[in-house]
C-alpha cells in the first residue's frame, strides 16, 4: 500500500463531522508559488487523493519546479463495517481527510512557465474529487 | 508625476452595509471607503469598470472627485470575493503628495538566471513585495531585481535591492530573502511532521492516558 500521510499525534482519536459548506475564508489565494490548484467546491480530501495529486505533478514535471501542497489529511473520518447493525457506537476510523471548502487552494507551483504549470495542474485536477481550477497570485494593493 | 494621477469620479454613498453594497456591484458600482487625514471615514461608490481598469494596471495614487472636491488618496486594500476573481471593494487613504507614507512595492524579477540552466534548479522568491516608507510623488509601480548574474546557491537579501529613489527607506528586515536559487532535493516518501502510514498506523492519541487513569478513579468509586 502506498504511504499516505496522517498526523503524528492528535488529541482525540475521532472527531464530529462538523459543518462542511461554507465558504474558504483562509488558504483561499496562491501564497508560496506562483500558480496555485483551487478547488471550486467543498470536500473530505482523502489522503490517498492528495498523493496521488503530487505523484500526478511531480511525474509530469519531472525535477523541474517546486510544488506546495497547501492541505493536510487531519481530519479522521470513521466508517460502520457493511452489513452492521446502528449503534454500538462510533465506528472505528476508515480513512484521513483533509476539509476542504470551496475557494481551499489545493497545491501551489513556482519556478516553471504558466503552460507547464497549466499542463500539470490540468493532470492533478483529474485526481481530485471536486472540479478545480488553475489561479495566480491576486493584484494586491 | 501625479498631476497625470488618474481620475476617479465617486459618489457618496448614504445606505451602508453587504446589501446595499450588493446593490451597487449589480448595477455597475464599486463600493469603497475614504479615510484618513483625521477626517471623518467617507463610503463612496466608484465606477466599477473604470476603477479595477487603473487597479488592475497597478495604480496606487489617484485624484478622487467626490462632492465637487478633487482629492489625492492612496489605494490601501482590496477586497476579495471567496475565489479571489472578483474585486468587491476598495479602501482608499486621503494623502498629500509631499507626506511620506508606508506602503508596499511589487518586486519584478528580470534576466535569466545562469544557475536555472542546471536540472533541478528552482527559482525561489519567498516575498514578493517590499515594504517601503517613501514620498507619495515617488511611489514606484514595481522594483526590478536583476537575478541574470545568480548561480545555485546564490541569494538575494532585502537589503541588497537598489531602491529607485534614494529618498526611499526599506521598511523591510533588510535580511529578509528575497530571491534564491536552490537545488531541488530528491523528496523523500515521508516527509515534514506527517507520519508514513501503511495503512495499520495510528496517531499517537494525546488524551489516551488520561482517559485511562479516569477509568482507574472510577472503579475506585
Amino acid at each position: 500500500m502506498p504511504p499516505y500521510k496522517i498526523p503524528k499525534r492528535v488529541k482525540h482519536r475521532k472527531e464530529f463531522r462538523r459543518v462542511r459548506d461554507r465558504k474558504a475564508t483562509k488558504g483561499n489565494y496562491v501564497a508560496f508559488g506562483d500558480y496555485g490548484l483551487q478547488a471550486l467546491d467543498g470536500c473530505w480530501l482523502k489522503s490517498n487523493c492528495i498523493e496521488a495529486g503530487r505523484i500526478a505533478c511531480q511525474h509530469y514535471l519531472k525535477r523541474e519546479g517546486k510544488l506546495f501542497i497547501r492541505v493536510f489529511p487531519d481530519k479522521p473520518v470513521s466508517k460502520k463495517p457493511l452489513e452492521t447493525r446502528m449503534g454500538k457506537g462510533k465506528a472505528d476510523v476508515d480513512y484521513w481527510a483533509a476539509r476542504v471548502r470551496p475557494g481551499t487552494v489545493l497545491f501551489e507551483l513556482a519556478g516553471v512557465s504558466e503552460t507547464r504549470a497549466r499542463e500539470a495542474f490540468f493532470r492533478v485536477a483529474m485526481k481530485m474529487p471536486v472540479r478545480c481550477r488553475m489561479i495566480g497570485r491576486r493584484v494586491e494593493a | 508625476m501625479h498631476e497625470d494621477a488618474p481620475v476617479l469620479n465617486a459618489k457618496l454613498r448614504d445606505r451602508v452595509g453587504s446589501r446595499y453594497a450588493k446593490r451597487i456591484r449589480e448595477t455597475g458600482g464599486l463600493p469603497a471607503v475614504v479615510y484618513g487625514h483625521k477626517e471623518d471615514p467617507q463610503p463612496v461608490t466608484l465606477e466599477a469598470r473604470e476603477a479595477l481598469r487603473f487597479i488592475s494596471r497597478g495604480e496606487k495614487v489617484f485624484s478622487m472627485e467626490l462632492d465637487g472636491k478633487k482629492q489625492f488618496v492612496l489605494l490601501k486594500d482590496l477586497g476579495y470575493d471567496y475565489l479571489g476573481t472578483n474585486i468587491i471593494h476598495a479602501d482608499f487613504a486621503r494623502v498629500d503628495l509631499n507626506e511620506r507614507v508606508d506602503t508596499r512595492a511589487h518586486l519584478k524579477f528580470v534576466g535569466e538566471a545562469k544557475g536555472l540552466k542546471k536540472a533541478g534548479a528552482v527559482l525561489m522568491h519567498p516575498v514578493n513585495e517590499l515594504q517601503l516608507n517613501c514620498l507619495v510623488t515617488n511611489l514606484p509601480d514595481q522594483i526590478e531585481v536583476d537575478v541574470s548574474g545568480m548561480d545555485v546557491g546564490d541569494v538575494i537579501h532585502a537589503g541588497e535591492i537598489e531602491l529607485p529613489v534614494k529618498t526611499m527607506k526599506l521598511l523591510t528586515d533588510p535580511d529578509t530573502v528575497v530571491v534564491q536559487i536552490i537545488m531541488k532535493a530528491e523528496e523523500p516518501e515521508s516527509t515534514g511532521e506527517a507520519a508514513s502510514v501503511d495503512g495499520s498506523a495510528e496517531p499517537e492519541v494525546l488524551t489516551a492516558k488520561k482517559e485511562a487513569s479516569g477509568d482507574d478513579e472510577k472503579k475506585k468509586d
